[in-house]
């Protein structure tokens, strides 16, 4: 037995034989053919073209109907890649010419396109030179005419273990009798992996170097709740896993019975249970989920990978349609949280590279040095909240003291004179909340709560402020600990802060969608939690069949304990008690 | 042969959507349509070449319509410029 350990990037456990992925041999330099080939390459490569369009067709019309528009839209994009006339001609005249394969006039055409590419300053139009090399790929996949072989291969329910795989690819997965996947490259939030959660299938990725470790035929299991790969497990893990598939299946179908219940607690206790939202993944699942709201919409991705900032138009088209979905329930916008990891391409003011970027000049403190972007942001949420009924929040990110909340509201107040002045209105008040995840907030939290209607405790920030962690920074990394008194008591005190003022609280980090810590969460008496959609129905579970009496006691003896190992044994036994 | 200086006027330059409408409404048609900016030409009718011109806000670009059906290609183009892709308000 022999286990490697990755990213899980989608959940649930896949047992059987592995099958490995071959990895298409794309760059051929100068593979030269005899003068009488030319017209059977030209017309190898009209055929891969006419295949590859095929093949992009039906993609787009999958990824539309899981994913939705973004995705389908790249697909339309690279449909014109392929029947573009630079790289038609190109290619043919190569092979005419100078006698080269399909594959070698390919790959050429595609390395002079990408230089070409190269050459222009702006960052935009530079990344597009990997969206040629996608479509390169799939065409000369598509020339070697015995592709589908592979695929038909296999005859029985296997675990693919690939070097890395396209988003395109591994919609096609569950067709060809893939019940999981393993991959060396990617990470949690690549499009591969939400593309497996959407469809269910257990993934494991950026496992480094597993495709060189896994032999065909191998039995292996696919952890995707713990990001592991176990290659010829011994028999009892082989049991554990079957058992741990068995408890999967149970709880997926009792979840299904309790959609439409209230989140409460045993004894009787109602909280708040709403998703983080993304415009760019929902899928048919997410919309048969009955939450209380939209607790997070991030909005860093309007910002990314363009050219200059998004329109008001926009920004406003994304929120509208996403307030829609919500009816009359609320939708919590949070301003960009841009700087440290998130940095769009455009310039901005008075901006220069931060050494130390999480400690730096992100979140609400980028929106004050280039007050144009947080103008544009809040008039098109603004604009959102006079066409719809949804009740609108705006959430603050990276607020330190209350002159920051101060500002926002100012600019949120000149925005909602503007559209007085054409008669518009918001349907409901709009609430402006903060994002409580910089410590200092949290300790003077009683001079900023009048100036602000709710709060949300940004609980990935704020553990690794509070504990002083880059959690990014691999020597340290293991220290960062959600179980830290420290932790538990800062969030104690925000939310007893907030309930003396009588304003709500809400969680929205990894903390509130981890099963074992949500006995602790609402023992706390957080208001509402928000989830990720796949979490919802498992944290919906927990929650009713939780006694809030219990999780009360619980959390008032780790609020005395004086180590992170007596808290977790708090929760363990938590835990333990309510499995049972 | 029609030529026609046009200049962008849309916020966001020439990026992935407007040079996918660009192109597209060019293929509609038999003529022969170019596109130059600065010391660069390239044929209107591939996304890849469009794109390649990396056209920002405020620059202008030389448009050439050669063929039959010229005319109506040189007010199809010019239309799509002039309503700045649709992209604002």
């Amino acid at each position: 037995m022999f286990v490697i350990k990755g990213i899980p990037a989608s959940p649930g456990v896949a047992i059987g034989p592995a099958v490995l992925l071959p990895t298409a041999d794309f760059a051929v330099a100068n593979q030269h053919v005899d003068a009488t080939e030319v017209k059977n390459e030209i017309g190898k490569f009209g055929r891969a073209v006419e295949k590859t369009l095929a093949d992009l067709d039906a993609n787009e019309k999958k990824l539309r109907e899981t994913l939705g528009g973004e995705y389908a839209n790249l697909m339309s994009m690279h449909k014109m890649i392929v029947q573009d006339p630079m790289l038609k001609d190109a290619t043919v005249t190569k092979i005419k010419n100078e006698h080269l394969s399909a594959q070698a006039a390919i790959f050429q055409t595609l390395q002079e396109l990408a230089a070409s590419f190269d050459k222009v300053s702006d960052p935009f139009f530079k990344e597009r030179r990997n969206d040629i090399f996608d479509v390169g790929k799939r065409l000369v996949g598509n020339l070697q005419e015995n592709k589908g072989a592979f695929w038909a291969s296999i005859r029985r329910p296997s675990v693919l273990i690939a070097r890395d795989l396209f988003p395109s690819d591994t919609i096609n997965l569950q067709e060809n009798q893939i019940i999981g996947f393993c991959t060396d490259l990617g990470g949690k939030t690549s499009h591969t992996a939400i593309l497996a959660q959407s469809l269910k299938l257990p993934a494991v990725v950026a496992l480094s170097n597993a495709a060189r470790q896994v032999k065909d035929g191998d039995t292996v299991i696919v952890d995707g709740e713990n990001g592991l790969l176990i290659i010829s497990p011994d028999r009892y893990t082989l049991a554990r896993y079957k058992k741990t598939q068995r408890e999967i299946k149970k709880a997926e179908s009792l979840l299904q019975t309790i959609n439409h219940l209230p989140t409460v607690t045993s004894d009787g206790r109602n909280f708040k249970l709403m998703v983080n939202f993304d415009p760019r993944t929902d899928t048919k699942e997410n919309k048969k989920l009955i939450t209380d709201g939209l607790g997070l919409l991030r909005t860093e991705f309007l910002y990314m990978n363009i050219p200059q900032p998004p329109s008001e138009l926009e920004q406003y088209q994304i929120y509208l349609s996403t307030a829609k979905k919500f009816d009359m329930r609320p939708v919590t916008i949070r301003l960009a949280d841009l700087g440290a990891d998130k940095m769009p391409d455009f310039p901005l003011d008075e901006f220069d590279k931060d050494n130390n970027p999480f400690m730096g000049c992100r979140g609400i403190r980028l929106f004050l040095k280039n007050p144009d972007l947080m103008r544009t942001q809040l008039h098109a949420i603004v604009r959102t909240a006079c066409e719809v009924p949804a009740q609108i929040k705006i959430m603050i990110p990276m607020v330190s003291s209350v002159e920051e909340v101060r500002h926002v509201r100012d600019a949120l107040n000149q925005a909602l004179a503007e559209f007085a002045k054409e008669g518009k209105k918001p349907v409901n008040k709009i609430a402006l909340g903060a994002m409580i995840e910089v410590p200092a907030a949290a300790i003077a939290l009683d001079g900023m709560i009048g100036d602000i209607d709710f709060l949300s405790i940004g609980t990935n920030d704020l553990i690794q402020y509070l504990i002083a962690v880059d959690r990014v920074n691999p020597e340290v990394a293991h220290m960062y600990d959600p179980c830290h008194p420290a932790v538990l008591r800062t969030i104690h005190q925000i939310i007893q802060t907030a309930h003396q003022r009588g304003r709500s609280v809400s969680i929205c980090g990894e903390i509130a969608s981890d099963v074992k810590m949500v006995p602790m969460l609402l023992g706390l008496e957080v208001d509402v939690l928000s989830v990720p959609p796949r979490m919802f129905l498992r944290i919906k579970n927990r929650i009713r069949n939780l006694n809030f009496e219990a999780c009360s006691d619980t959390a008032q003896a780790a609020l005395l304990a004086s180590s992170s190992e007596e808290i977790r044994s708090l929760v363990e036994q938590m835990n333990q008690d309510e499995d049972s | 042969m029609i030529t026609q200086e046009i200049k962008i006027t849309n916020r966001l330059g020439l990026h992935a959507r407007p040079a996918a409408m660009v192109s597209q409404t060019a293929s509609n048609f038999d003529c022969d349509i170019k596109i130059a900016k600065d010391q660069v030409e390239i044929n209107a009718k591939s996304i890849m070449g469009v794109m390649m011109l990396a056209a920002e806000y405020g620059s202008t670009l030389r448009l050439s319509f050669d063929g039959k059906d010229e005319k109506e290609a040189c007010q199809a183009l010019t239309k799509l410029f002039a309503n700045k892709f649709n992209e604002e308000i």
